[in-house]
């Protein structure tokens, strides 16, 4: 009992200072505005690069096409990613100087193509000022699914559980520009999985917003 | 919001409305067709070149102007062909002295004469001293001596219009006295316009529709004889015509007339709502009120438009345009009525302190003014109301035009070595006159507003004394037995589209007509 008291008297003065304050500043203050930009159909389309493997380095194209239901929740229900691999001078240099076999299985985890689907969560919008000469409205997003990676290999496709984060920058009602960074965790055996990292740069589309 | 300060508004906001100014006409389509006077001209006796300083203080004459001038020299001919030169070149500062020369020397009937003071009217205004330029090209414009010189001369004068100028040389003296026989169609337009002007200033408004009937209706200056016309007519009726609002609900959709002039037009049609109760009314005429994006808009906009929704029982939103207010771009603004209004929301939601802390705020913050005011100073020299003043209206247009002519008067000096003594001496002569003038027309104008500002100041100081007297009664009256808390309004959610930015005390300007207040009405209800 005591010692509830002592808490109450030294919370006392903190509690008379807020009231006060409540007393002397009433009410909250926000800016309520009209959501400035807002998706609908969405047609992406990206480039990037895999950067990961250090036998091969891939510079890839993407295609997606996502439907946002609300603003803050969307479905990219489908992407496709074409991987062009460039041998990396490791790799040339194994090949050419212990006559690795360009076959070696560790060669083999060479992804040629990727498609996917992933659910997409957009918690973070907002806006920068730039220079003090306008504002850039940005959001953040969140998004995970999977995918069917097709390697180098015979029987190369093989699933993967996509997750990532990216970053849209908001240039007008229907285009914006889009920073994906992701990685594919590639179930290649039993016991087995690789890791495929994608950064990619893209441009979207937007079709269908309501203003 | 009084009918007087509406008309008032309108007068002002009518006055301020010029037509845009047609861009200048390239300099270099304006060529003389002969090259150069003739030879062994006679120079040209006393001042020849010399512009008038128009309506000068005599008093403000420097003891250099007592002096006899000295006697014209003797100037090659060639001297005008290559100023010419220089000026095309990109060369205006080593082109003006040499013109002002010429014009000493030439004889005013040569052909030249008049492209003469063209050009050293254009290499003035393009080192930036656009009172000098405009002094000449108002003599091209009175002395009417070529006839190719003049448009264009007139085209250059309008073209400065946009800019603080001289009020008397160049729209009362140029453009409300031009024959306007000759004047190609843009020109005459705008001299119609501004002859019309000068007409309904004094009263005639018989003789300013002639002036205004003769304007074309696709010209924007039609548009903006209307908007005239129509802020004239409203000093002559007691209560507008539904006619009036729906004229200038016209004109604010009018793409002729410039963003600022539809704007004015808006307000205008906001306030006449205003003074007939038509509160929903005047909140959608204010929102046609369109910004510039990012651009922070004016205080007054804000006030009037609080003020509306206030009458319209929305306190909360009323009390986030207040917020708005308080922005540093608002900062320096004059509007006593601001904190009378929060003091009122605050005391309808039964927050008794905050609205007796808004209400000392006023008098807290304007104590200097009205103790200038009780002691009777000179109310000029209060800070405050002075900058009021200087704030809108034909005062603010003196004022910038007197800082106009204090900045080029300093921009003078760095010419002195490359303009010669003869120039530099005679536009010294001619600022300072000039500046003479602008001080005496400023001082009587500022004197009038400050008055006009102070009554304001005095007006809502009393209104916050009764509230604050009322709220002193508020605060200590008894609650009765059952009496309980007014159930608290529905607050008004976020729909799926919008977003909420919580204020935290920095302002963007993207917001400033977004701001909403959360706050509960703390008022009992007494049962009987």
């Amino acid at each position: 009992m005591r010692y509830a008291l002592l808490i109450l008297l030294l919370l006392t003065p903190g509690l008379v200072r807020a009231q006060a304050e409540a007393l002397e500043n009433p009410g909250a203050v926000s800016a309520i505005q009209e959501r400035r930009f807002r998706m609908h159909h969405e047609l992406l389309l990206g480039v990037g690069v895999l950067p990961a493997n250090a036998y091969y380095k891939g510079l890839v194209g993407t295609v997606g096409y996502t439907y946002h239901f609300s603003d803050t929740f969307g479905w990219q229900v489908g992407r496709g990613t074409y991987s062009y691999n460039l041998q990396t001078s490791l790799r040339r240099q194994l090949e050419r100087d212990f006559n690795t076999s360009p076959n070696a299985a560790a060669f083999q985890d060479q992804v040629q193509w990727m498609v996917g689907s992933d659910l997409i969560w957009s918690p973070l919008y907002g806006k920068m000022a730039f220079l003090n000469e306008s504002v850039l409205h940005i959001e953040a997003f969140l998004l995970g699914g999977g995918t069917v990676v097709k390697l180098d290999r015979d029987g190369g496709f093989k699933p993967a559980v996509n997750v990532g984060l990216g970053l849209r920058l908001f240039t007008g009602k229907t285009l914006s520009l889009r920073l994906d960074v992701t990685n594919n965790t590639v179930f290649t055996g039993p016991t087995r999985v690789i890791q495929v990292p994608l950064i990619q740069f893209g441009t979207a589309f937007n079709f269908g917003a309501t203003e | 919001m009084t009918s007087r300060s509406l008309i008032a508004a309108l007068t002002s906001a009518a006055l301020l409305v010029s037509p845009a100014p047609a861009a200048a006409q390239s300099p270099a389509a304006a060529q003389p067709t002969s090259p150069a006077p003739a030879q062994g001209a006679p120079p040209a006796e006393g001042n020849a070149g010399a512009p008038d300083a128009t309506a000068a203080a005599p008093d403000a004459a420097s003891p250099a102007a007592e002096a006899p001038p000295p006697a014209p020299q003797k100037v090659d001919p060639g001297v005008f062909d290559k100023a010419l030169k220089d000026y095309f070149d990109g060369k205006p500062r080593d082109a003006a002295g040499p013109l002002h020369a010429w014009l000493q020397a030439a004889p005013k009937t040569d052909e030249n004469y008049a492209w003469g003071q063209y050009f050293l009217a254009r290499s003035l205004i393009d080192l930036g001293l656009t009172h000098a330029g405009a002094s000449y090209l108002a003599r091209i414009a009175r002395e009417r001596s070529n006839p190719n010189a003049l448009p264009r001369a007139l085209d250059t004068l309008k073209a400065l219009t946009d800019r603080p100028h001289d009020e008397v040389m160049i729209e009362e003296q140029v453009f409300g006295a031009l024959d306007l026989g000759f004047l190609p169609e843009d020109t005459g337009a705008y001299a119609h316009y501004q002859q019309g002007l000068v007409d309904l200033r004094v009263g005639n408004e018989r003789w300013a529709n002639t002036h205004f009937a003769k304007l074309s209706e696709t010209t924007a200056e039609a548009s903006h004889a209307k908007f005239a016309l129509l802020v004239t007519r409203l000093k002559q009726v007691k209560e507008p015509s539904d006619e009036i609002i729906a004229d200038f609900l016209a004109l604010s959709e009018d793409e002729k007339l410039t963003r600022e002039a539809r704007n004015e037009a808006a307000l205008a049609v906001a306030r006449l709502r205003y003074e007939r109760k038509d509160f929903q009314g005047a909140l959608e005429a204010y929102d046609r009120v369109k910004l510039p994006e990012l651009d922070p808009g004016r205080a007054s906009l804000y006030l009037e438009e609080a003020w509306t929704r206030y009458k319209l029982g929305e306190l909360r939103a009323s009390l986030g345009i207040l917020t708005t207010l308080d922005a540093p771009s608002f900062r320096d603004e004059f509007m006593p009525d601001k904190y009378l209004l929060r003091a009122l929301i605050y005391r309808d939601l039964c927050h008794y302190l905050p609205a007796k802390r808004a209400a000392k705020e006023l008098t807290r913050r304007f104590a200097d003014s009205l103790e200038a005011v009780r002691n009777r100073e000179d109310l000029t020299q209060d800070v405050r109301l002075r900058r009021a003043a200087n704030a809108h209206g034909s005062t603010q247009r003196a004022a910038r035009f007197l800082e106009t002519l204090e900045l080029e008067g300093e921009r003078l000096g760095r010419y002195a070595g490359s303009f010669g003594d003869r120039l530099f001496s005679h536009l010294t002569k001619l600022y300072d006159l000039s500046r003479a003038e602008a001080v005496r027309v400023h001082d009587a104008r500022l004197a009038e507003a400050v008055r006009q500002e102070a009554d304001t100041l005095l007006r809502a100081a009393e209104q916050v004394r009764l509230m604050e007297y009322e709220v002193g009664l508020k605060l200590y009256e008894r609650v009765k037995k059952g009496a309980r808390i007014v159930a608290p309004e529905d607050e008004q959610i976020l729909s799926p589209t919008q977003t909420a930015y919580r204020f935290d005390g920095e302002y963007w300007n993207d917001e400033l007509r977004s701001y909403r207040v959360r706050i509960d009405s703390r008022c009992i209800e007494e049962t009987p």
